[in-house]
């Protein structure tokens, strides 16, 4: 799935999500603020129906308004409070706020209680008739603060907040997640079809290079034979430049045997040996063809490393390492050391030589590369091959002027 | 313009214990009865009118169209913040009362001096001064005005 499709997949969804959350969240608020409204409007009636027996009760009884009053005073829910004669003239009030009574009679007003912002909150107003014993007619205006119902509104908005930021703080990691484990995927997906990419290509490379490979070592072989019966016909004076051309006719043939051996699958050998045993060998076999031997090997075995692996192939990689290290070193020493650890062979081959620049690093391992003039490129590619056909891993460090370490690791069992 | 501190507490001290003929009753704000009035200032006073709270500015204006004389309740001093002068002209909106046999008095909502307007309370005659949310509450006594 690519990244815009994941967007239009995951993320709309979760966006249309809270967007249905918000909106049903804000009408369950709306509706239990108008339910709560009609319950506090219900109470408040019962209240001013309480209010006005109780005054009706207290005038019958010839308490002055004042005097009723002072016996509410104090009452934390009531904003104000008055008491209107049958004129609808004010004969006492009281207010929590300096000369706050907001009673419009000019307006209707009716039986309904009805609600009124002010800086103080919401506060519910009704106003309502009563009789004292006499028959006489007041009214009684009343106002009640909703703040305890501002208060469950409020806690229902913090709390809805509180939710939308937690939903919203959750999609984002759940949404992070998913775009970084779809951007890895990608990613190997992209990787793995580089790989398919470049194994297809080798295979086409590797099937036309057997293919010449073998049309050339035929004709090579005839010209072996041919010069074996030239050196045995020819004149004693020839024999040396007969042998000299059938030398470098086999010398063709091994580079075609080498091209063919790295481009078959490999089939491991596994025997134990000591691999001191092996490298020593290899590197014989290097000096063997040197004319100058200013470089030794300086080789650092803690205790004997027993190895169990394809003895043929590891005595080829190490020659290669260590031929690829005497190349870039022109006199000193090269260090191989070797140590087993869990089940495990560590191996350094490091020299001190010319280094490997940094813009061919990165391609050393690949096949028919080489940054010799007259390299091939097949031998670090053959020894990469051969270490991940053991199950094992090279790697290496390079800084150039300064040298090279390679270092390999490999089961050894 | 800010009151000078030192002057008002002078203030303070000699017209809390003045007494204020007709200038005693507390009002409520009737939102019915608005009027507007425009002239000059005649006295000013300083008067404790509701319980518990700090003595409101009381200027007596006559007005320039009318030529009648109100007592005009502006606020507490620390709230109106402004300095005001015999003579100056003073714009008030306000909800008018009508006290028997005393002068009219109107309640300011609206003060408007020397070019500058100071609400004083909303218009259902809620106090500026007391912010929002019951901040300050507590109860304030009426009477038939």
């Amino acid at each position: 799935m690519k990244r815009t499709r994941l967007l239009l997949f995951f993320i709309l969804p979760f966006f249309g999500v809270v967007l249905v959350f918000m909106v049903l969240s804000s009408l369950d608020r709306r509706y239990n603020r108008l339910r709560i409204e009609e319950l506090a409007g219900e109470q408040l009636r019962a209240t001013a129906e309480i209010l006005s027996v109780n005054i009706s009760h207290l005038l019958g009884e010839n308490f002055s308004a004042e005097e009723i009053f002072d016996l509410y005073a104090g009452e934390e829910n009531i904003y104000y409070i008055a008491l209107l004669d049958e004129n609808k003239e004010i004969l006492a009030w009281l207010s929590q706020f300096e000369g706050y009574l907001p009673l419009s009679l000019e307006s209707d007003i009716g039986k309904d209680a009805w609600i009124l912002e002010s800086p103080a909150g919401r506060i519910y107003n009704v106003f309502v008739s009563l009789r004292d014993i006499g028959g006489r007619e007041y009214f009684l205006y009343l106002g009640y603060s909703l703040n305890y119902l501002e208060a469950v509104v409020r806690h229902s908005r913090n709390s809805f907040w509180v939710i939308l930021g937690l939903i919203l703080i959750t999609g984002l990691c759940v949404f992070g997640g998913f775009y970084q484990l779809q951007k890895k995927y990608l990613d190997k997906e992209k990787e793995a079809e580089e790989q398919k990419k470049q194994k297809e290509r080798f295979r086409e490379i590797s099937a036309f290079t057997s293919g010449v490979a073998h049309e050339i070592k035929n004709p090579l072989n005839s010209l072996s034979l041919l010069f074996e019966l030239l050196r045995k016909q020819a004149p004693g004076e020839l024999t040396e430049d007969i042998m000299l051309g059938k030398k470098e006719v086999q010398k063709i043939a091994g580079i075609i045997d080498q091209f063919s051996d790295s481009l078959k699958p490999i089939n491991l050998q596994r025997e134990r040996f000591q691999l001191e045993e092996a490298a020593g060998e290899a590197w014989e076999a290097l000096l063997r063809n040197r004319v100058e031997k200013s470089v030794r090997l300086k080789m650092d075995v803690k205790e004997a490393v027993e190895m169990f692996a394809d003895r043929r192939l590891m005595v080829q990689v190490f020659s290669n390492l260590l031929q690829n290290a005497l190349e870039a070193t022109g006199e000193g020493e090269i260090r191989m050391t070797a140590e087993s650890r869990k089940r495990m062979v560590f191996i350094e081959v490091r020299d001190y030589g010319s280094g490997i620049s940094n813009r061919d690093a990165p391609r050393i391992f690949d096949p028919f590369f080489s940054a010799k003039k007259q390299g091939m490129g097949i031998g670090l590619y053959l020894t990469k091959k051969i270490i991940e056909a053991h199950g094992g891993e090279i790697s290496f460090s390079s800084r150039p002027g300064r040298g090279t370490c390679f270092r390999i690791t490999i089961p050894g069992e | 313009m800010r009151i000078d501190t030192r002057l008002l507490l002078i203030a303070l001290l000699f017209v809390s214990v003045l007494p204020i003929s007709g200038q005693n009753r507390q009002d409520f704000y009737n939102i019915d009865a608005e009027l507007k009035v425009s002239g000059g200032i005649e006295e000013i006073f300083m008067e404790s009118r509701y319980a518990g709270s700090a003595p409101f500015l009381i200027v007596t204006v006559k007005d320039n169209q009318t030529g009648r004389r109100y007592v005009i309740e502006i606020g507490p001093a620390w709230f109106f913040e402004y300095d005001v002068h015999k003579g100056e002209n003073i714009t008030v909106v306000g909800s008018l009362r009508q006290p028997r046999g005393e002068l009219p008095l109107l309640i300011a909502r609206k003060v408007t001096l020397r070019g500058e307007t100071r609400i004083m309370r909303d218009k259902y005659g809620f106090p500026a001064w007391r912010g929002g949310r019951g901040r300050g509450r507590g109860w304030r006594r009426g009477r038939r005005g």
